[in-house]
């Protein structure tokens, strides 16, 4: 091979990629909350909820759990303006697509965790006389909250790896600040790998964490 | 809105939209070909007691977990020709990417059943005695595979959705092709709800399908 790597030409881009990593981080985390305020939201109704709104809302989540993120992303962002004749900025939008998206699979996750809670518990609502909001709120919610935390964490760290997907359609994130350099410098090895290891230095730590928690939730719950 | 649906701008242009779906066929297929397979190998690779072998095999597992999809896509797109001196097809490309993609995804699905396989079972393996090589094959392999299905299952309609990526790099799959009919046309709502549909309707079924699989598992 007839390359020699050069990877100080980075370092003329430090403000660059941070100014990228930057926009990354704050529209993954803006996402993971209100997306994460969603799904908890879309999970109740699901399980409870009257059958049109189940239905509905079924419909919702299954709509953003099998399509690809890209063509949600491209919805969002070409089509919604034109329906709503409003125009939105970059971010606005990425934050809606990212949004709807993590709240649809935060709910699943709420609702399998509101699912694990053990049948025996309801009964013993039951034979205590506890009224049904006390049930909820007292004995059901705090069990599945716990036992979606693990679910929850990853679900951010996916959202996380996905947010880089809003470079398609023009949002200055890490990546797309990380294609520009490439490109006009013409040192895609170095800029790309680069970026990928920002990425990895990010997100590995992170996916280490949820398996600690998991672990650690799995020891409590069968103690 | 003043904006009059058309659906016809799209069904008169099935054609191209059919071509792009069996490329994104074709890609899924071959995608999970690769990780089935080599998914299996690399989850032997990670339970390995030696370290020369264990610890490259973690490091390629997490490399793929921990970065965005798109991103080992672009790289491998601009990188590879560049390090390996080699000159693929772009639907080749995007096969043997997402492939070592899904592998990484795979093998950890592998994994966690190769070490779900009870101790006891393991334990009468030895009282029986059966030599090591009989306890990996007769014991440990047919319950991995068959309690890693539904995870595989799903990870494959994960790289069926995640092949749309490849549209970014200028394959031709049905992403790309939609991108470009959404353009001609300038038809965005028509074309991208229709190609939505298009995955929904693959993704769905195996979707349903595996929770199936999940609950007659759970009663067994």
């Amino acid at each position: 091979m007839g390359m020699t790597l050069d990877f100080s030409i980075l370092l003329l881009f430090t403000d660059a990629l941070a100014l990228g990593l930057w926009t990354t981080l704050r529209l993954t985390l803006l996402c993971i909350v209100l997306g994460t305020t969603l799904g908890f939201v879309i999970g109740l109704l699901r399980s409870s909820g009257n059958a049109v709104v189940r239905g509905l809302l079924g419909l919702y989540v299954e709509l953003f759990r099998g399509t690809p993120v890209l063509i949600q992303l491209f919805w969002i962002f070409f089509c919604l303006p034109l329906i709503l004749g409003v125009e939105f900025s970059n971010f606005v939008s990425a934050t809606i697509a990212l949004t709807l998206y993590m709240g649809a699979i935060t709910s699943e996750t709420f609702r399998a965790s509101l699912r694990s809670v053990g049948r025996e518990q309801m009964d013993a609502c039951v034979a205590l006389g506890l009224p049904r909001r006390a049930q909820i709120v007292n004995v059901i919610l705090p069990q599945a909250v716990l036992r979606a935390v693990p679910t929850l964490l990853s679900n951010a760290v996916s959202l996380f790896k996905e947010s880089a997907l809003v470079s398609a359609v023009g949002m200055a994130d890490l990546m797309f600040i990380g294609q520009n350099i490439s490109n006009n410098t013409a040192r895609p090895v170095e800029v790309l790998t680069v970026v990928a290891a920002i990425y990895f230095v990010i997100a590995f730590p992170l996916t280490r964490a949820v398996t600690v928690v998991e672990q650690k939730l799995l020891r409590k719950f069968s103690a | 809105m003043d904006y009059t649906l058309d659906l016809g701008a799209v069904t008169r242009n099935m054609g191209p939209l059919m071509d792009g779906l069996w490329v994104t066929l074709q890609l899924t297929l071959a995608a999970n070909a690769i990780g089935v397979i080599a998914g299996f190998a690399l989850a032997l690779l990670t339970t390995s007691k030696l370290a020369v072998l264990r610890l490259p095999a973690m490091l390629f597992v997490e490399f793929f977990r921990c970065t965005p999809a798109i991103v080992q896509i672009v790289w491998f797109f601009y990188c590879v020709p560049m390090i390996f001196n080699v000159f693929w097809g772009p639907v080749f490309m995007g096969i043997v990417a997402l492939g070592l993609n899904l592998t990484a995804f795979n093998a950890e699905a592998y994994r966690a059943s190769i070490q779900a396989v009870p101790r006891e079972h393991l334990d009468a393996g030895i009282a029986l005695g059966l030599s090591p090589t009989q306890r990996v094959l007769n014991i440990v392999l047919p319950q991995a595979l068959r309690n890693s299905v539904p995870v595989l299952l799903t990870n494959g309609i994960g790289i069926f959705q995640q092949s749309a990526l490849v549209a970014i790099v200028g394959v031709a799959d049905l992403m790309y092709q939609g991108k470009t009919l959404a353009t001609a046309t300038y038809r965005p709502i028509e074309t991208f709800t229709v190609v939505a549909l298009i995955y929904l309707a693959i993704s769905y079924p195996v979707g349903q399908f595996v929770n199936w699989l999940e609950r007659r598992q759970s009663y067994s």
